[in-house]
């Protein structure tokens, strides 16, 4: 028996969901948009995607080997690799997916420290250095139903998002079916709505996510839209436009709640949730960019600690709600007892005007006499000190 | 406030221990001589109970305490409560429970003789209501005394002063001790047996037991019986006990609630910290435990104290819900105690 027994730290039962168990969870969810991606765009959208994970995997293998650490198999470059190509078209060349994989592992994650330690969101940087440098290609979508040719030079027709067409403050051609299904052109993984959707819930059912993030960005979010339409129809309908372009849904479901560049308490999420919300209707609003998630998020990322340091301020005070309460009902009760002290006042002025002037028969108490000498000291000794 | 108060749900696996009754290990008891031994025990009064609680050297298996001691303290004045601790809100782990299901008269006298001598307002026995995974049914009484089922998430325990009157004193004082006392006005005998509960998923015959104090873990093991050789053995509770590797040497004390034998250790392997906050959520106290990992391992002992390090209670619910299986909690309580330290050292 005892040889075989192992040393473990308590408590010694654990819950048997762990970051291997989550990250499937994240992979199960999003191979059914990978299967509609391949049902619009045919199986360039599959290697697109397998070369995301490949590219990833082995970035970050070199990247632990950089660091001089053993390669941990947490999953976590795979669902990177697996979100940047449904960020991107489907026609994308595929020395873009790699170029936004070696962003994200190369210069979020590694010189950090690897998994966990990454200020920002690796798909979110790794989409948003490809947008910079090769506009030309990430913004321009083929169109749906046509299977795009895994090698060569696409023949698919190209088309514009409804996205850019808000941005330009036209109304889309496409109608609000067309974008809840995914049949209007897009990013590869982000115009199925309904899919992304279910795949959202999924998330939030087995607890992969929280679903404070998602909620608490959605709604501010439409609502902004609600109030502040970009094109001239009804409220409603600018905030189906909005929301089913630009990666929004997407966005909000699978990297807005990446677990090391969020805030930690749902307090904090929703704080991060309500202000990534304005950010990124401003982004949207005045940016550039049609696809303005992407960097209204590297943005907010900045803010997650603050958020946190804003709950913990919180939690310390409530923490500390009954002494914090009682050093204050002790304090008044100082000042009170100071207030209601009327034999030392008139010991005082004795004090003060000890000249000849004074009937000899004054009764001076002992203790109060003793109390301002010693205050009298102290006064004399700080003067001297200064 | 249990918005940030939270804690976790634990699957508690009391059964079939619960259910059966304590098995007793063969021994010899031993026996004090006291100076009123023709006293009927409804005429003993409180300071005759006290001596009988010192004679018989019975210790209070919830903080370790003498119970004479704590009766002889404990000043309840107008309003009090005497809590009986019979919560066992750590999986496995029904050692007091069954004290009270399965000896409910001897337990009603020893809360009977624990009134006498510090006459409370008002007395109620603890137990923890949430045992989802059987169809257990808590009973309503006890005796006369009424069961209070404390609900919601693990730890229990830490929240029971939330059901008390505020600004009236309270006294907690475990059931075993009570049945202790019991036996020490009944036949003198003095308390040289513990109640623990063995369980785990190799052993075969899992069930409360009552053995002597100082019995090996080995040969507790070997009454109930073992279907397989275990990967991990702890002494005390699933939540906050320890593994011990010589279970031939290892011997239960009078504060020692379970052995449990596990067939697999949790294992190892660690990943880094994904910062998903879940130990932030766990946490009964509402502190930052992820923020603090992190200061504890980086030697930031004056951050730590700034983030109430002090306040953690060791329950181990952090490490619990770590998906990465960091040993959270055992990281806090080292930092905890080197701030202890270095207090008393007055570097800090």
């Amino acid at each position: 028996m005892k040889e075989k027994l192992m040393f473990q730290n308590a408590p010694h039962v654990r819950q048997s969901e762990s970051v291997v168990t989550m990250m499937t969870d994240v992979i199960f969810a999003l191979l059914p948009i990978y299967f509609m991606a391949f049902f619009y765009h045919g199986a360039r959208s599959l290697v697109l995607g397998l070369v995301g994970i490949i590219s990833c995997s082995v970035l970050s293998l070199l990247g632990s080997f950089f660091l001089r650490e053993k390669p941990v198999p947490d999953l976590t470059p795979i669902i990177t690799g697996l979100i940047i190509p449904l960020l991107l078209p489907a026609d994308i060349p595929y020395y873009t997916v790699v170029s936004a994989c070696a962003v994200a592992i190369f210069v979020v994650k590694v010189p950090f420290g690897g998994t966990g330690s990454n200020l920002f969101n690796p798909a979110a940087v790794g989409f948003a250095s490809v947008a910079i440098c090769w506009p030309e290609l990430v913004f321009r979508y083929p169109v749906t139903m046509q299977a795009v040719e895994v090698f060569g030079k696409s023949t698919v027709k190209i088309a514009q998002s409804p996205a850019y067409s808000l941005s330009l403050g036209a109304v889309p051609d496409y109608n609000i079916l067309d974008m809840l299904l995914g049949t209007a052109p897009g990013p590869m993984g982000a115009t199925n709505i309904l899919v992304v959707v279910a795949c959202g819930i999924f998330l939030i059912v087995k607890k992969a996510v929280n679903w404070i993030t998602p909620v608490s960005f959605l709604l501010p979010y439409s609502a902004l839209c609600m109030i502040f339409p970009r094109i001239s129809v009804s409220p409603l309908e600018s905030l189906c436009y909005e929301l089913f372009s630009g990666a929004i849904i997407f966005g909000a479901f699978f990297m807005l709640t990446e677990p090391v560049t969020s805030p930690k308490r749902d307090f904090g999420k929703l704080m991060a949730g309500i202000s990534a919300a304005v950010v990124v209707f401003l982004f949207r609003y005045y940016g550039g960019f049609e696809m303005g998630f992407a960097s209204a998020l590297i943005l907010m990322n900045v803010f997650s600690p603050i958020f946190d340091a804003i709950c913990e301020s919180v939690l310390h005070v409530i923490r500390h709600k009954e002494s914090i309460s009682d050093s204050l009902k002790a304090e008044m009760k100082r000042k009170k007892e100071e207030k209601e002290k009327p034999v030392v006042r008139p010991v005082k002025k004795v004090e003060e005007t000890e000249a000849p002037g004074i009937p000899e028969e004054t009764e001076v108490p002992e203790e109060p006499v003793e109390i301002d000498l010693s205050e009298e000291k102290e006064e004399e000794k700080e003067a001297a000190q200064l | 406030m249990s918005l940030f108060f939270k804690g976790i749900f634990l699957e508690q696996k009391k059964e079939p221990m619960l259910t059966r009754s304590t098995l007793v290990m063969r021994q010899e008891f031993e026996y004090f001589d006291c100076d009123f031994p023709d006293t009927a025990i409804d005429e003993l009064s409180g300071e005759q109970i006290i001596e009988l609680a010192r004679l018989a050297e019975i210790v209070d298996e919830s903080d370790g305490k003498m119970l004479w001691e704590k009766l002889e303290k404990a000043n309840l004045g107008e309003g009090g409560t005497l809590i009986v601790d019979a919560i066992d809100d750590e999986p496995y782990i029904s050692s007091q429970m069954s004290v009270g299901i399965h000896q409910p008269e001897k337990l009603s006298l020893g809360i009977e003789l624990c009134e006498r001598v510090l006459s409370p307002e008002k007395t109620y026995i603890a137990m923890y209501r949430h045992i989802l995974d059987s169809n257990f049914g808590i009973p309503r009484k006890i005796g006369k005394y009424p069961v209070k089922k404390i609900g919601g998430l693990y730890p229990a325990e830490s929240r029971v002063h939330r059901h008390l009157p505020k600004g009236k004193n309270s006294v907690i004082i475990g059931a075993c001790a009570m049945l202790h006392l019991a036996r020490a006005a009944e036949e003198s005998r003095k308390m040289t047996t513990c109640f623990v509960t063995v369980a785990g998923d190799v052993v075969k015959n899992p069930r409360n037991v009552e053995v002597p104090i100082g019995t090996t873990a080995e040969k507790i093991l070997e009454l109930c019986g073992l279907t397989e050789e275990p990967e991990a053995i702890i002494l005390g509770g699933s939540m906050t006990g320890r593994a011990i590797f010589e279970p031939e040497n290892e011997t239960v004390g009078p504060t020692t609630r379970g052995i449990i034998a596990l067939a697999r250790s949790y294992g190892t392997y660690s990943y880094t910290c994904i910062g998903c906050g879940r130990c932030d959520h766990a946490c009964p106290k509402a502190l930052s435990v992820c923020s603090m990992r992190k200061f504890a391992e980086a030697g930031k002992l004056d951050l730590l104290q700034e983030y109430d390090v002090s306040m953690c209670i060791g329950c181990g619910a952090c490490s619990y819900v770590c998906p990465s299986r960091i040993d959270v909690a055992a990281t806090l309580i080292k930092a905890k105690k080197q701030i202890e330290l270095a207090k008393k050292e007055g570097t800090l």
